[in-house]
């Protein structure tokens, strides 16, 4: 009985100083990734969350606590309630056009056709390109003077556009841009949610009778599930925030009726200096964002959850 | 044999499957016209660029090099140079980095065993939601008051360490949560006896985690090295806020100097130089995707989400 004891005792004393020995070895191991981590990330990102309830004009300018009043500024000045609802509806439009798109392009690649690892190779090439050298492949392309498509245009006999000249012209290039880009990414992870479906699944459907819308909607639909869910929301997440394209292509004009918020919070912070109203923009900002993912997180199911990466794509430029 | 043969080419010319060929083609073709244009670009002298109507597919009279070799031997232009050789160190800094980072950290979270172990990684990963918006004007004014740096007292007075290469350093060694979370999940499929086992035969936890460890991580490691490098590559928000000196720009940055946001209103901005440039990021990154793909689309397929 008490060499039982003792022998319990023992091995808890054992566990406990691997715990311990373990708990240094990752201490050695963690804390200076996370002492860098706190400056490139980490402390900016707390910071932003304050900053937003300062009055700081100018670098220079001392930071005054105001509470609310930025976010009241926000909310009643229509130059920024504009972007913020152009950024939603601009990143729900460029979402969906890319789900789809890549939904399409995802059960094409699907079939068993020859060249199949080619088409995916050209299809996922523009995600790996910079954005600031393909929109100026793109400003070239649509230069006013000697663009190819205004060149085009005029050999059928048509007036060439001045596409900085027109927001319905802003809006489109921006999504074509962003789609342009998203397609390929968003129709490799829904062909992988294809491949994952279990076969025998259309073998039992075909039995039960079901013909090729059937099997689309009952077996495919539902076992991409978990896949289109998360592209969606990592897509709405990044669309939300798109601004390089804006920043490239239109420069938020014609007269500022193309910025989305993102845009916005860059002009305050780097030409403007008004660095409170920046600091709200982007609170707010956050707030839609973190809305979304934790939409995402309420909806897919514990199992779900577990075996997803989480919200954010490994991509990070610093 | 034949027969089989036949019936798959065969099986090809189906309609729906003659479809998806046109498709994936046709549409794929559309996607890559602008590089295909920028390539094609690129063998035009400015002048001859400048003075000749586009077309679809411009083929340039008098072909040139030049463009080409500015690029790789920065003969005509030392900047051009400058921006590469800068471009290149971020690239591979940022990857070794992030390569440490995630199978240390990986390991310690899939093997060790402490206190708070998965709350810390719980609040790590839930970090990951935060926009990075929101952090792009904080992060300035810290670098700008940061303590003690380019001729700061304590927090003000100087530059902090706005432009300098800290901007460029800072972010390297700093944990990769993504990566972390990609090794973790791998390493806890590879079963701890193997640990147990070379502990036995007389390995430190040095020993194991690199000669035992991290040859079975390749796969992901591969995926984090390639989405680091293009993402370093790519990057023109770091020296784009963050620096102004010449001697520290990159690639991007540099073609954002000399494009329609950076040069004044109304000036004739210089498409062949912005298209050189943009070959220059565009042709290495498409080197690493070819010879690499076959890691990247494992990552984005198996790594990510099991249905």
């Amino acid at each position: 009985m008490a060499q039982t004891a003792l022998r319990v005792r023992e091995a808890s004393v054992k566990r406990a100083k691997t715990r311990n020995k373990d708990a240094w070895i990752a201490a050695a191991i963690l804390t200076p990734m996370f002492l860098f981590w706190l400056i490139a990330s980490g402390f900016p990102t707390l910071f932003g969350f304050l900053l937003g309830f300062f009055n700081w004009i100018g670098l220079n300018d001392t930071p005054n606590f105001v509470w609310f009043d930025n976010f009241v500024s926000f909310f009643k000045n229509p130059v920024y309630t504009a972007a913020l609802w152009r950024s939603i509806w601009l990143g729900g439009l460029v979402t969906s056009v890319t789900v789809i798109a890549g939904f399409g392009a995802a059960l094409l690649m699907n079939m068993p056709l020859f060249a199949k690892g080619f088409y995916r190779t050209i299809w996922y090439i523009p995600a790996v390109t910079s954005t600031v050298a393909t929109t100026q492949v793109f400003n070239t392309l649509l230069d006013t003077n000697n663009g190819v498509i205004n060149n085009v245009l005029k050999s059928m006999g048509k007036e060439p556009i001045v596409w900085q000249y027109s927001v319905n012209w802003g809006i489109f290039w921006i999504v074509v841009y962003s789609v342009w880009k998203g397609v390929g990414g968003t129709a490799l992870i829904l062909l992988a949610g294809l491949q994952s479906v279990d076969p025998t699944l259309y073998e039992a459907s075909e039995i039960d009778g079901a013909d090729r819308w059937g099997k689309l909607r009952y077996v495919t639909l539902p076992g991409l599930k978990p896949f289109a869910t998360y592209i969606v929301i990592t897509s709405l997440i990044s669309a939300l925030q798109i601004y390089e394209q804006v920043l490239f292509i239109t420069d938020g004009g014609p007269y500022g009726q193309t910025e989305v918020l993102v845009f916005r919070i860059y002009r305050d912070g780097f030409w403007d200096f008004n660095l409170g109203m920046a600091g709200a923009s982007s609170l707010i900002m956050a707030i839609v964002v973190i809305a979304v993912a934790v939409l995402y997180f309420n909806r897919s199911s514990k199992a779900e959850r577990q075996t997803t990466i989480p919200v954010k794509p490994l991509k990070r430029g610093q | 044999m034949p027969a089989e043969l036949r019936a798959k080419i065969m099986n090809q010319f189906k309609p729906i499957h003659l479809l998806g060929h046109i498709l994936l083609f046709g549409i794929g073709l559309v996607l890559l016209y602008p590089l295909i244009f920028m390539v094609l670009a690129g063998f035009f002298n400015k002048t001859e660029f400048m003075s000749t109507v586009l077309g679809v597919f411009p083929i340039p009279k008098e072909p040139t090099l030049d463009n080409f070799k500015m690029l790789i031997f920065g003969t005509t232009d030392s900047a051009t140079a400058v921006y590469l050789r800068n471009s290149v160190i971020r690239a591979v800094y940022n990857t070794f980095g992030a390569l440490l980072t995630s199978f240390l950290a990986g390991y310690v979270f899939a093997r060790l065993k402490f206190k708070g172990k998965d709350q810390i990684f719980l609040i790590m990963l839930a970090t990951q939601m935060i926009p990075t918006t929101l952090a792009i004007i904080p992060t300035y004014l810290e670098y700008a008051r940061f303590p003690f740096a380019g001729g700061n007292h304590v927090f003000t007075g100087g530059s902090g360490i706005l432009d300098t290469w800290w901007v460029y350093f800072i972010g390297g060694p700093a944990i990769n949560i993504m990566g972390t979370f990609l090794v973790k999940q791998s390493l806890e499929k590879v079963p701890v006896e193997i640990d147990e086992s070379a502990k036995i035969d007389g390995a430190g936890t040095f020993r194991l985690i690199f000669q035992i460890l991290f040859p079975l991580q390749l796969p992901i490691m591969a995926y984090i090295a390639i989405t680091t490098a293009l993402a370093a590559w790519n990057d023109f928000i770091t020296p784009f806020f963050y620096t102004h000196s010449d001697y520290l720009q990159t690639l991007p940055s540099a073609i954002t100097r000399i494009s329609s946001i950076g040069v004044s209103p109304g000036a004739v901005i210089d498409y062949p130089m912005i298209i050189t440039l943009s070959l220059g990021i565009t042709i290495p990154a498409l080197i690493i995707f070819f010879f690499l793909q076959k890691y990247i689309v494992q990552g984005l397929a198996n790594t990510g989400i099991k249905g």
